[in-house]
């Protein structure tokens, strides 16, 4: 043990870890409950499409350990973790796989999400772009992945407690505070203000584009409604 | 003789009588049709809410329209054998549905009793009790489907 620390991750990975932890858990509610709550719902959906953009630029444009190709997990980088030879910093092989499961799934979720309907009173903001029978299909892989998600995370928090528990080493103060203390290597550089503000305007654009704001105004609901 | 004609006819009714119990395809037809038509009152309701434009009076019409069908005893078209078929399009009710009958009859009575409310608050003009009521209605239909109604 050294007194030494490491920058591991940047502050805008640590927001959106923390958000997308907010976000999912409010999503996972609101979805479950339904009623008044589904309005609810697709907006956070939309916060998610906007927080995973960001990520998917950040895992480019982001500081060293936050980038994709940094912690990519191949099969052989996975065989010797298996084997307890791991040694390196940041997202350990099958916790880059972890990473990007969530990632993938997210995405998938999000995107089904956008083009569902619940046969209520709801449909998602893209719903008008396809046939219902095609809006149908996404709705119940929409299900079907919730459920893996949820699986997933719940997954990801017993690894964290694993790791805190039995491993000794506490893998949630390094993304609240962004250091990582006992260790000693590269600090993670890069991940400017430039490309903040990049990852942040593609953000944006995704959330807007998802929204549906952009769609032609459906034609006014009937003025004039016949007697009968 | 004539005993013997009577007895026939009577048989003939009573053939006749079991014979009009709804058809499979027709009944699943009319259950797609009830929950179609309601979703186009539950979709017209929150136009209303939401639009910006209340009209109180298009509002009362699409709750009656709700009320009307929720109490009008479509569990009568879930005749046996009608958990697959195809009506306008195959049916996406569970088989649990014929089986669970208790607990059907709960959720199903939930919507019953939260679409008489729609009607009652609809008529007060109240935009957002109406938008609340909506809510819990909509709760009673996502009670029903999550359980009993196929994903695709």
């Amino acid at each position: 043990m050294n007194n030494q620390r490491i920058r591991l991750w940047d502050l805008p990975t640590r927001l959106f870890h923390w958000l997308l932890v907010l976000a999912v858990l409010a999503a996972v509610v609101s979805g479950q409950l339904g009623g008044s709550l589904i309005d609810l719902h697709g907006k956070i959906g939309l916060a998610i499409v906007g927080l995973i953009a960001f990520r998917l630029v950040w895992g480019f444009a982001g500081s060293t350990y936050s980038r994709f190709a940094q912690f990519f997990p191949t099969p052989a980088k996975i065989r010797v973790y298996l084997k307890g030879e791991w040694r390196g910093l940041g997202h350990n092989p099958l916790g880059g796989l972890s990473v990007f499961s969530l990632i993938f799934l997210l995405t998938v979720q999000v995107t089904s999400g956008l083009f569902s309907n619940d046969d209520i009173a709801f449909v998602g903001p893209l719903f008008d772009l396809i046939d219902k029978s095609l809006s149908d299909r996404l709705s119940g892989i929409h299900h079907l992945v919730s459920n893996v998600l949820i699986a997933l995370v719940v997954l990801h928090v017993i690894a964290v407690a694993f790791h805190g528990h039995f491993k000794k080493d506490n893998l949630v103060k390094p993304m609240l505070t962004g250091w990582k203390e006992g260790v000693s290597g590269e600090p993670a550089s890069g991940g400017g203000i430039i490309a903040l503000v990049v990852a942040l305007v593609i953000a944006g654009l995704a959330v807007y584009g998802a929204s549906g704001a952009w769609l032609p105004e459906p034609p006014p609901a009937a003025v004039e409604t016949p007697s009968w | 003789m004539i005993s013997k004609l009577l007895l026939a006819l009577l048989t003939v009714t009573l053939a006749g009588t079991a014979a009009a119990q709804v058809k499979v395809e027709d009944a699943i037809k009319f259950r797609q049709s009830g929950y179609g038509f309601m979703a186009w009152n539950m979709g017209r309701i929150k136009m209303n809410v939401e639009g910006g434009q209340y009209n109180k009076e298009e509002v009362i019409k699409a709750a009656n329209a709700i009320q009307a069908i929720a109490n009008s005893g479509m569990g009568a078209l879930y005749v046996p054998g009608s958990d697959k078929g195809k009506g306008w399009d195959e049916t996406r009710a569970k088989p649990a549905i014929f089986t669970d009958k208790e607990n059907v009859g709960k959720v199903a009575m939930a919507f019953n009793k939260e679409a008489n409310e729609m009607a009652k608050v609809a008529a007060t003009g109240d935009a957002a009790a109406v938008g609340a009521q909506l809510g819990k209605l909509g709760g009673t239909c996502k009670g029903c489907h999550d359980d009993y109604k196929a994903k695709k």
